[in-house]
């Protein structure tokens, strides 16, 4: 079986192939504004350095978001477009819950993203990586709060440069962690695959605003 | 000689298209889903909120355009994409799909102007003819483009503001009907006289256009008779407004006609729906004994037809791109 892994939620582009236990490939490359021309070129020179043809391909695990809207639809409009033209099993899962696995150290990790003007992407887990706080789009305040009011063994695990009271680590996947723990999650239709923003628009904010 | 099939992929507004077109000018099938219900509840298309219908349904537009084709995507000879103009968040969508598309099954990938693809609409009704003159007028266009053969675009002059389509959705605005107005305007011209005095704009010998002070004057006269305690005639003030659109849309078009010696003419774009404007340019063009063709209103609107149709063109004449290639928000057309 040979797992692909694909996240584009955020600057970076974490990618990799996993078969047998075993991390065959992977890529982990910041591209910033330049992920619409590299996610895609990237992923296929890591399958063809490998001899891996699109159809070798068993399972899909996607990245579905939060986090940066464009960078999130980039990998899901490839991931879905793939899994559906080729009709490979295809999972999806959270980035907080992907950055939760980061960490074995402490007893709370807390995976959070930047949603800008003191407002987080944020979720906690515990120990074994369940989840304690659902994810959610919240104030980074009210985060700091629960967590601080749950315990002192707690990581928090960014990439973003944003202020937090505690432990912070950064971000770099382990993809075959990340994958090993998925692959056996429920699969789901790809047409059905939409991103997880945790965060209506704008415009939609203010229509539900007025409308109260 | 052997048929060519080119699947085209469209998402650069609010419609997400898939069509499959034969030899460039037979559509197979289309599917077309619009967004302009939850749009309406806006007042117009919200980028973000466009770019998050458009990944949710692009999969399944284009299985559905390849159901109704009775094709299988390995039966295609390329795949042809819009990658710009266009509201950058939605051009991704459809870019994406069709890099992805063009990788795993090793097909060619055929970047498409989304005002080529207007224009080669008419292909699909007409076979074109050269040297042409089309006019493009949508709510995100107003273009004159002149052709001397296949693909050899020109552009003598555009609108230096606002769209005219857009200037007709905010004039609606103004009468008070909702997103998009437009075509009421154009409704409520024919049942209303010329009664209103508004500037003829850019009345000079550019081939270019202006509509935002067309716009603000239709504002100032609302304003000034509700101050006077007037009542406005609506389908007088769509007449009157829709009678300077006309003329001085007819008159570059005139002109173009004549100095660049044009044998035919079409047009394109979602305005070119507009009676009002249709009339003129079919009197222009008869005064002229020049041959013309109108597409038919779902050629008019963005569909994914005319971007196969013209991807047929760019195909035959080998351009066609690596999957490097990015969307763009704005680029010339050439």
């Amino acid at each position: 079986m040979k797992y692909l892994y694909l996240d584009t939620s955020s600057s970076y582009l974490y990618t990799g192939v996993v078969e047998n236990d075993e991390l065959l490939t992977d890529r982990k490359i910041e591209f910033g504004k330049d992920l619409s021309t590299e996610a895609l070129k990237t992923i296929v020179e890591m399958l063809e350095e490998k001899n891996i043809k699109p159809g070798d391909i068993n399972k899909i695990i996607l990245v579905n978001g939060p986090g940066s809207f464009t960078g999130c639809r980039i990998g899901i409009t490839i991931a879905k477009t793939y899994a559906w033209s080729l009709n490979i099993p295809i999972s999806v899962i959270s980035s907080l819950e992907a950055m939760s696995i980061t960490d074995d150290e402490y007893d709370f990790h807390v995976p959070v993203i930047d949603a800008r003007r003191d407002y987080v992407y944020a979720g906690i887990y515990d120990r074994d990586n369940n989840p304690i706080l659902k994810n959610q789009y919240m104030k980074k305040s009210v985060l700091e709060t629960a967590i601080s009011n749950m315990s002192d063994n707690f990581v928090y695990i960014t990439n973003d440069a944003i202020e937090l009271n505690g432990d912070k680590k950064k971000y770099v996947p382990d993809i075959l962690k990340i994958v090993l723990k998925f692959k056996d999650k429920e699969t789901v239709n790809p047409h059905g695959i939409d991103a997880d923003y945790l965060k209506l628009t704008e415009a939609e904010e203010k229509l539900n605003d007025r409308d109260c | 000689m052997k048929d060519v099939y080119i699947l085209g992929i469209e998402s650069s507004c609010d419609e997400t298209s898939c069509s499959i077109v034969k030899n460039g000018n037979e559509e197979l099938a289309t599917v077309i889903l619009s967004q302009i219900d939850i749009h309406k509840n806006f007042g117009g298309v919200v980028p973000e909120i466009a770019s998050r219908q458009h990944v949710k349904n692009i999969t399944m537009v284009i299985e559905e355009c390849l159901t109704k084709a009775n094709m299988k995507m390995e039966e295609v000879d390329a795949i042809a994409v819009t990658y710009g103009p266009g509201l950058i968040g939605s051009l991704l969508i459809g870019l994406e799909a069709a890099k992805t598309l063009a990788y795993i099954y090793q097909k060619p990938l055929v970047p498409v102007h989304h005002i080529a693809g207007h224009i080669y609409a008419n292909n699909l009704v007409k076979e074109m003819k050269f040297p042409l003159l089309s006019l493009v007028i949508s709510g995100g266009h107003t273009e004159l483009i002149y052709m001397e053969d296949h693909l050899k675009f020109e552009k003598l002059g555009g609108t230096l503001d606002d769209a005219v389509g857009e200037c007709y959705d905010k004039v609606a605005r103004v009468v008070g009907i909702p997103y998009p107005g437009g075509p009421s305007i154009d409704k409520m011209a024919h049942e209303g006289k010329s009664t209103y005095d508004l500037p003829l704009p850019l009345n000079d010998n550019s081939y270019n256009f202006s509509f935002s002070g067309l716009k603000s004057a239709v504002i100032n006269l609302n304003h000034n008779e509700e101050q006077k305690g007037h009542v406005i005639n609506k389908e007088d003030l769509a007449a009157s407004f829709q009678d300077v659109v006309v003329e001085i849309i007819g008159k570059k078009v005139e002109k173009a006609i004549k100095e660049k010696n044009i044998k035919y003419f079409i047009t394109a774009g979602g305005v070119a729906a507009n009676k009002g404007i249709r009339e003129k340019l079919a009197n222009i063009c008869e005064k002229e004994n020049i041959e013309y063709s109108f597409p038919e209103i779902k050629y008019c609107t963005d569909n994914a037809a005319m971007i196969a149709a013209a991807g047929y063109f760019y195909y035959m004449d080998n351009r066609i791109s690596t999957i490097e290639i990015n969307a763009k928000s704005s680029d010339v057309l050439k």
